[in-house]
């Protein structure tokens, strides 16, 4: 993982402008209240985990430049309001021009899971299909022991709509109950990664491609997120 | 500009004098509070004006006695028993629960999380409470971040009476099944922003970022946004002594002072939006408070509803606002103004109209503006009390696009 990190340059301020032509991805998380939306993204942008989240009410926005191939890449993320009343109405000028949909679930909390296909018609009322790259997030795995979805239910889930899955947690790797060693704060790092390499490699962006190739960044980094459990349905 | 630092003065010696005199100010004022509570009736008017003015109301234990008042609750009609509550069969128990547990920054730092846990469940009760009595409200996140403010000033009980006022009144809008109304409220940010500078309008327009930058900022009555209680409870006097658009006037007030910030801006959404919903903490409120009262007069919501609204009229808390009395504060002053802005405009019928009036029209028109703007802030000073003056300097550098067509 150290070597991935090391190649990443990465900025969370808006002051630090970049070149004229940095390319940028606009990702949408999406998903019910309290499934960690906002910690996925501060976690990636900030690169720790939020001290003390609230309610997120409208949209939030949080960036990261990031370096795939020597080339800078605007990765930014749209944090989305959980409570069904505000997607309704508010957030649908946000979903423009989005190039990747990142839906989020709870494994400790299978209404969260059940949500999903709401929120994949709802892209869809959004103009958002299977055109744009989506990837299935399943976080909270720090408490494993909790767990309402099962992986193999989630699995199933994604690929009925050509979507990976990962399962994550956002939190810090201390309070995690696994066993390993590893560090979970590299996976949601690694996700993010996975869909930009993702849009990185489509080229035009919008053109029309199953969401099914990390492999660009399995080539690059081998098997290594096999130790930290959180799989992939090309894995 | 001399809007910075109003508040912080402790730690130089040359705002002695300000200090003293701030004293004596806040003295006078306790002491008009008391009289205006003392009086049968009540002095309404009076305090409101107060909750508006320079400072507020000053303390939690006065907002006890007032916000009543302000809400035109009877506290003799509050039954001293709290109703039970349900939580096992409400459709809300779990949203509620999820947003209160994670309010954590609400509470006063220091407090003992014993403490807090407690006050969060009286949180949960208080909402819990008013949305089953009323099954016409539906929850929205962040009506949590305005119970809080209420419960922290005031208690459970008293809390529980005056935001079910509130929220059958002032939040109403944000409480139907639809956050519709809640956008068509929105709608109202950009036009005020129009009048008062163009130029940031437009470039606000061109970077299409919307306007849910400030959608909790209206919901929470700042309450989600501000992390000094201090502030957020300032503001709270204010608004609940006026219309129940006043928060998006001040969400106005809060765009139009960081013009150069925003003019910086790259122009587009993600990077003006980043930059808007980032609200500052240093803000200077009673500045700020006394244009919001000043846009207000200026351009009150029947002007702006035109553009504000494509749509069908509804019934919104503004149309229900007639519920409380508001005859000295909110109208008198307006009515004045149209008066006088009446005889500004018969003495200089020859100017040009300043729909017309582009760039450089604009400079031969200021001069009035000027003039105007004064005269304004005279009007305005018998709805806002002595905050209004002391912006009468700041409001010159900051003539709004004088535009005739709107008093006619």
């Amino acid at each position: 993982m150290a070597d991935v990190e090391s190649s990443l340059e990465y900025t969370t301020s808006l002051g630090s402008l970049p070149p004229p032509r940095t390319r940028i991805f606009k990702i949408i998380v999406i998903g019910d209240s309290g499934v960690g939306k906002t910690c996925l993204t501060y976690r990636f942008c900030a690169s720790k985990f939020p001290e003390k989240t609230e309610a997120t009410i409208g949209v939030d926005f949080r960036e990261k430049v990031i370096e795939i191939d020597g080339e800078k890449i605007k990765v930014q993320l749209w944090d989305t309001a959980g409570q069904e009343r505000f997607r309704k109405s508010m957030v649908q000028h946000y979903y423009r021009n989005v190039h990747a949909i990142v839906f989020v679930y709870d494994i400790t909390n299978a209404a969260s899971f059940r949500s999903l296909p709401a929120w994949i018609e709802e892209c869809k009322q959004h103009s958002l299909g299977q055109e744009v790259p989506r990837i299935l997030v399943g976080n909270k795995c720090d408490l494993r022991h909790a767990a309402q979805v099962s992986t193999e239910a989630a699995q199933q889930f994604a690929d009925s709509h050509s979507m990976p899955l990962f399962e994550t947690s956002a939190k810090n790797p201390s309070h995690a109950d696994s066993d390993t060693y590893s560090s979970n704060s590299d996976h949601v790092e690694a996700i993010f990664m996975t869909v930009a390499h993702k849009l990185k490699s489509q080229k035009p962006l919008v053109l029309s491609q199953p969401a099914n190739n990390t492999v660009t960044l399995r080539n690059q980094r081998g098997g290594e997120e096999e130790k930290g459990g959180w799989s992939c349905n090309n894995c | 500009m001399n809007v910075k630092k109003s508040r912080s003065g402790a730690s130089s010696p040359l705002n002695g004098i300000d200090k003293q005199d701030a004293e004596s100010r806040r003295k006078k004022k306790e002491a008009d509070i008391t009289q205006a509570l003392s009086v049968t009736p009540v002095d309404v008017a009076v305090l409101r004006r107060m909750a508006i003015s320079e400072g507020g109301l000053l303390t939690d234990e006065i907002r006890c006695k007032v916000w009543p008042w302000l809400l035109n609750v009877n506290l003799e009609g509050i039954s001293e028993q709290l109703e039970e509550v349900d939580r096992t069969n409400n459709k809300d128990y779990n949203q509620v629960l999820l947003d209160v547990q994670r309010s954590l920054r609400r509470f006063p730092p220091g407090m003992p999380d014993e403490q807090r846990m407690g006050l969060q469940e009286e949180l949960i009760d208080i909402i819990l409470r008013v949305l089953v009595k009323n099954p016409q409200l539906h929850y929205y996140q962040g009506y949590h971040d305005i119970v809080v403010t209420f419960l922290l000033v005031l208690g459970e009980r008293l809390a529980t009476a005056l935001v079910e006022k509130l929220s059958t009144h002032h939040l109403r809008d944000f409480m139907d099944p639809t956050m519709d109304n809640t956008k068509h409220i929105l709608n109202y940010l950009m036009p005020i922003i129009d009048r008062v500078n163009p130029e940031v309008h437009d470039f606000m327009e061109q970077a299409e970022v919307g306007t849910i930058f400030a959608l909790s900022w209206l919901i929470t009555w700042f309450g989600h946004v501000l992390s000094d209680f201090r502030h957020v409870v300032r503001l709270y006097d204010f608004f609940l002594a006026c219309h129940p658009l006043m928060p998006i006037y001040f969400a106005a007030v809060i765009v139009l002072y960081r013009e150069e910030e925003v003019l910086d801006c790259e122009c587009d959404m993600a990077s003006l939006h980043h930059l808007l919903s980032q609200i500052p903490q240093d803000l200077p409120y009673e500045t700020l408070i006394s244009r919001a009262g000043d846009l207000f007069v200026q351009f009150p919501p029947s002007e702006l509803s035109r553009e504000a609204t494509q749509q069908r009229r509804r019934e919104t808390a503004s149309s229900t606002f007639k519920d409380f009395d508001l005859a000295s504060t909110q109208q008198r002053p307006d009515s004045a103004v149209r008066r006088r802005r009446r005889g500004e405009r018969e003495q200089q019928q020859q100017g040009p109209p300043a729909m017309e009036a582009k760039q450089g029209a604009m400079v031969a028109v200021r001069p009035a503006a000027r003039r105007f703007v004064r005269l304004a802030v005279m009007g305005i000073t018998v709805a806002l009390g002595a905050a209004a003056l002391a912006m009468v300097n700041s409001a010159l550098e900051w003539a709004p696009k004088l535009d005739l067509h709107f008093f006619p």
